[in-house]
C-alpha cells in the first residue's frame, strides 16, 4: 500500500466540505439530498479506509458501510416521495417555499 | 494483460457481428425492427441543441460497460478474462453502463423522441432490475459461488435449467427485457423514431449497433453459463458448445419475443411487479427447499 | 510496476470523485449534476475497490447508477429548468462556468430580444464571459489556483491542502464581487441561493480545518495485514452470524421505507385543488408525443405563458 491512509481521509474531507456547501447553497429540495449523498458517501469512504489499514482482518466495517448505502438508499427514497408531496401541494421544490413547515 | 483485453474485444465484435446476423434472420418484414436495423452508420448528423459533453458520451459509456462485463464470461476451460470472485454480481452491475449510456445520449441530443426514449430507458431499468436479480440468486444460491467458473463447474452432472425451470423462463423475460428485444422495446420503437438510435450517424452509429448487438450477446452468454452449463458438453471442444448454447439460446430468445406483441413501458411495469417477482421468490423459495432436501450439486 | 499502478489508480479515482462533487455543486444544469454526482461516486467506488474492498465498490455502482437515474427522472419531471436554460442572466464564478460549459442559456426576459437564435445565445455567453473577465483580472490569482484544484486533486498532500485552501477562498471571494458589483435581478430563477458565498467561506474553512488537523495529526498505527481476497464470503459470513439483527433490521427499514414512500406519493382520500387536477391529467389520455414536440429553447417566455393559464382553465372544467 504505497498510498498512505492520510491521503484517502483528505479525499474523504474534501467530499464532505463539498457536501456541506451543496446542502447550504442549493435551492431545490432535490439538490439538498444530492449533497447529503455526498456527506454519507465521504463517511463511507473514511470507513473503509480505515477498515483497510488499520483492521483489515476484522470485516465489521464492510459490514456498516453496506449498512450507509442501505440508509442512504431509504434516504432518497423517503426524500423523493415527500418531495413529490410537497410538489403536489405547492406546485414547486424550491425549499425557500415550504418555510411555514417551520411553524 | 493487454492481449487478454484484445481477445476480449475480438470476442466481443465477432459475437455482436453474429448476433446481428442471427437478428436479421428473425425479422420479419412489417414487425417493429427494434434496436437492430435503425442506426445508419453512413449518415452524418448534426444535431443544432445537442449537448456535447453527453451526446458522444453515450456510446462510450454504453459498449464500455458491454466491453467489461466481457472480461468474466468463460467462453471455455481456460478461455476467461479474468475469473472474478464476484463474477456474477460484477456482470449485473457492469451491464447497468449500457442503460446509462443510453440516457446520457438521450438527454444530450435533446429532440422530443430522444428524451422520451431516454425515459423509457431508465423506467425499462426499474422494471427488469429486481427480477433479474432474483433470477440470478436461485443460481447463486445452488452454486454456493459469484465466480462464473465455480457456476459452471457445479453444473457438471446436471444443468440448472432441469433444476429451476422458473428461474430460467424469469431469465428469459428479463433477459430480453434488459437488451430491449422484441416484445420490450419501447425505448427504440417506431413511433418515437428510434429513440436515441433515430439520431446517431458515423462512429456513434457504429458502436450504438455493436453496443446493442453485444448486449443480446452478452445476456445470452450468461445465460448459458447459468442455467444451461456453459463450456461443459461430450466430445466436441469446450467453446463450440459455448457458442452453440449462447446462440440457442438467443434463438429461442428471439423466436419466442416475436410471438408477443409489443408491450408499453407502463405495462412491463405491472408485469414485473405483478408477475415477475413473485414467481422470482417462489423459484427462489424452491431453490432454498431443494438445497434443503439435498437436490443439487453435491457440497464440497 | 505495482506500485505505479496503484498511485495512477488512485490519483484518477481521486480526481473523478472530488471533480464530480465540485461540479454536482456548481453546474447550472440539473441533469448535469446528477451526472456528475454519479461519476463521483464511481470515482469513490475506485478508490473502494483500491482498497480491497471490491464488493462494496460494486454495490456502491449499483445501487447509484440505478438510483440517479431515477432519480434523475424526478428532477426532470418536477423542476422547472432541469437544463439550465436560465442562467443566462447569472453571476456565475469560475468553477461554475466551467462546469456548465456547452448549455445553451435562454436569454433573461429583462433583455428584449423576442426571437433569440441558440447561437446567437451562445455568442452572447462568450461575450458576457470576457465582459466579466476584464474588471475581475486582479482575482485571476485565485483563479488560477481553482483550476489547479479541479486539475491537480491528486497531488501529494501539503500542496493539496494549499490548492484547496486558495481554491476555496477564490470561489468565495468571487461570489463576494459579484454580490456587492451586480445586481442580483437574475438570482431568483438560478439553484442557488443567495447565501451562497458564505456557504462557500463555510465549507472551505470546513475543509482547511478537516485536511490541516488529518495533516497535523501524527500517523494511525497502520497494520500491514493483507485481507482475505473473498471478503465477499467473510462479509456474508458475518452478516448471516454476527450481524444477524443488523441485517434484518436494514430490511424492516426497506420495507417501512417502501411503504412510507407508497403512502406518500398516493393521492390523498381529502384532496387539495393540486392534486385532484394532477389525477384528472392522469386519467386523461395523453396526447400523442410527437404530434406535440417540446418547446424549443430558443422561444420567448411569453408563449409558454401563454399555453399555462389555458391548460388550467381545461383542466378546471
Amino acid at each position: 500500500m504505497i498510498v498512505p491512509l492520510t491521503a484517502y481521509l483528505i479525499v474523504g474531507a474534501i467530499l464532505f466540505a463539498i457536501g456541506v456547501y451543496t446542502v447550504i447553497a442549493q435551492r431545490a429540495a432535490v439538490m439538498i439530498l444530492m449533497g447529503i449523498e455526498v456527506l454519507l458517501n465521504a463517511i463511507g469512504l473514511n470507513i473503509i479506509a480505515f477498515w483497510r489499514f488499520t483492521a483489515p482482518t476484522d470485516y465489521s466495517a464492510q459490514i456498516f458501510a453496506i449498512l450507509i448505502i442501505t440508509i442512504g438508499a431509504i434516504e432518497m427514497a423517503i426524500g423523493l416521495a415527500l418531495v413529490m408531496l410537497l410538489y403536489r401541494q405547492r406546485q414547486t421544490v424550491e425549499v425557500d417555499a415550504y418555510a411555514e413547515l417551520k411553524r | 494483460m493487454i492481449a487478454t483485453a484484445l481477445a476480449i474485444l475480438a470476442a466481443l465484435g465477432v459475437g455482436a457481428a453474429l448476433t446481428w446476423v442471427l437478428e436479421r434472420l428473425f425479422w420479419q418484414p412489417g414487425s417493429e425492427p427494434g434496436p437492430a436495423h435503425i442506426a445508419e452508420i453512413g449518415r452524418n448528423l448534426d444535431i443544432v441543441n445537442s449537448d456535447r459533453w453527453l451526446l458522444p458520451a453515450g456510446p462510450v459509456v454504453a459498449l464500455a460497460g458491454v466491453a467489461l462485463a466481457m472480461v468474466v464470461v468463460p467462453f471455455g476451460p481456460g478461455l476467461i478474462g479474468r475469473d472474478l470472485r464476484i463474477g456474477v454480481f460484477y456482470v449485473i452491475v457492469v451491464i447497468d453502463f449500457v442503460v446509462l449510456g443510453l440516457a446520457l445520449a438521450g438527454w444530450g441530443t435533446d429532440t422530443p423522441d430522444a428524451v422520451e426514449a431516454c425515459y423509457r430507458i431508465i423506467a425499462q431499468l426499474v422494471a427488469y432490475v429486481v427480477p433479474l436479480g432474483l433470477a440470478y440468486v436461485g443460481v447463486i444460491m445452488m452454486a454456493r459461488s459469484l465466480s462464473t467458473v465455480a457456476i459452471v463447474e457445479a453444473q457438471n452432472g446436471l444443468w440448472f435449467v432441469v433444476l429451476q425451470p422458473i428461474g430460467f423462463v424469469l431469465y428469459l423475460v428479463t433477459g430480453l427485457m434488459q437488451s430491449y428485444r422484441a416484445p420490450f422495446l419501447e425505448p427504440f420503437a417506431v413511433s418515437i423514431g428510434g429513440g436515441v438510435l433515430g439520431a446517431c450517424g458515423g462512429w456513434s452509429a457504429l458502436l450504438w449497433r455493436i453496443a446493442l448487438a453485444g448486449v443480446l450477446f452478452l445476456v445470452a452468454a450468461i445465460g448459458a453459463v447459468l442455467y444451461l452449463g456453459g463450456p461443459n458438453g461430450p466430445v466436441l471442444p469446450g467453446w463450440v458448445w459455448m457458442i452453440i448454447k449462447t446462440y440457442g439460446l438467443m434463438a429461442l430468445m428471439l423466436g419466442l419475443g416475436r410471438t408477443v406483441r409489443p408491450l408499453s413501458t407502463a405495462s412491463m411495469l405491472a408485469l414485473s411487479w405483478k408477475i415477475l417477482i413473485p414467481l422470482g421468490l417462489l423459484n427462489v423459495l424452491l431453490v432454498g427447499g431443494f438445497i434443503l432436501l439435498g437436490i443439487g450439486p453435491s457440497r464440497p | 510496476m505495482s506500485e505505479a499502478f496503484e498511485i495512477v489508480a488512485f490519483g484518477i479515482s481521486a480526481f473523478i470523485a472530488i471533480a464530480g462533487a465540485l461540479g454536482m455543486a456548481t453546474t447550472m444544469s440539473m441533469f448535469r449534476s446528477g451526472i456528475f454526482l454519479m461519476s463521483s461516486f464511481i470515482g469513490v467506488a475506485g478508490l473502494f475497490i483500491l482498497l480491497t474492498a471490491d464488493l462494496i465498490g460494486l454495490l456502491q455502482i449499483m445501487m447509484y447508477i440505478g438510483g440517479f437515474l431515477v432519480m434523475i427522472l424526478f428532477m426532470v419531471m418536477v423542476m422547472h429548468d432541469p437544463g439550465g436554460a436560465m442562467m443566462a442572466g447569472m453571476d456565475m464564478a469560475f468553477v461554475e462556468r466551467w462546469f456548465s460549459k456547452g448549455l445553451v442559456p435562454r436569454e433573461p426576459p429583462h433583455s428584449g430580444h423576442s426571437d433569440m437564435h441558440a447561437d446567437h445565445g451562445q455568442e452572447q455567453r462568450a461575450h458576457d464571459r470576457q465582459s466579466h473577465a476584464m474588471p475581475q483580472s486582479n482575482a485571476g490569482d485565485h483563479r488560477g489556483h481553482s483550476v489547479h484544484h479541479d486539475e491537480h486533486a491528486d497531488d501529494d498532500d501539503q500542496s493539496m491542502q494549499d490548492m484547496d485552501d486558495s481554491g476555496h477562498e477564490g470561489h468565495a471571494a468571487h461570489h463576494g464581487n459579484d454580490k456587492s458589483g451586480m445586481d442580483m435581478g437574475g438570482m431568483d430563477m438560478s439553484m442557488v441561493t443567495p447565501v451562497r458565498p458564505a456557504a462557500a467561506w463555510l465549507a472551505g474553512a470546513i475543509g482547511v480545518v478537516l485536511v490541516s488537523m488529518l495533516l497535523l495529526r501524527p500517523t494511525w498505527r497502520v497494520v500491514n495485514a493483507m485481507p482475505d481476497p473473498d471478503s465477499a464470503r467473510r462479509i456474508g459470513q458475518l452478516l448471516m452470524e454476527k450481524y444477524m439483527i443488523a441485517f434484518e433490521g436494514a430490511g424492516f427499514l426497506i420495507l417501512i421505507g417502501i411503504f412510507g414512500a407508497v403512502l406518500l406519493a398516493r393521492p390523498t382520500i381529502y384532496p387539495d385543488d393540486a392534486s385532484r387536477r394532477a389525477r384528472v391529467a392522469v386519467d386523461k389520455k395523453p396526447e400523442p408525443i410527437a404530434a406535440e414536440g417540446l418547446v424549443p429553447l430558443a422561444v420567448p417566455d411569453k408563449q409558454a405563458g401563454q399555453h399555462e393559464p389555458h391548460q388550467s382553465e381545461e383542466h378546471g372544467a
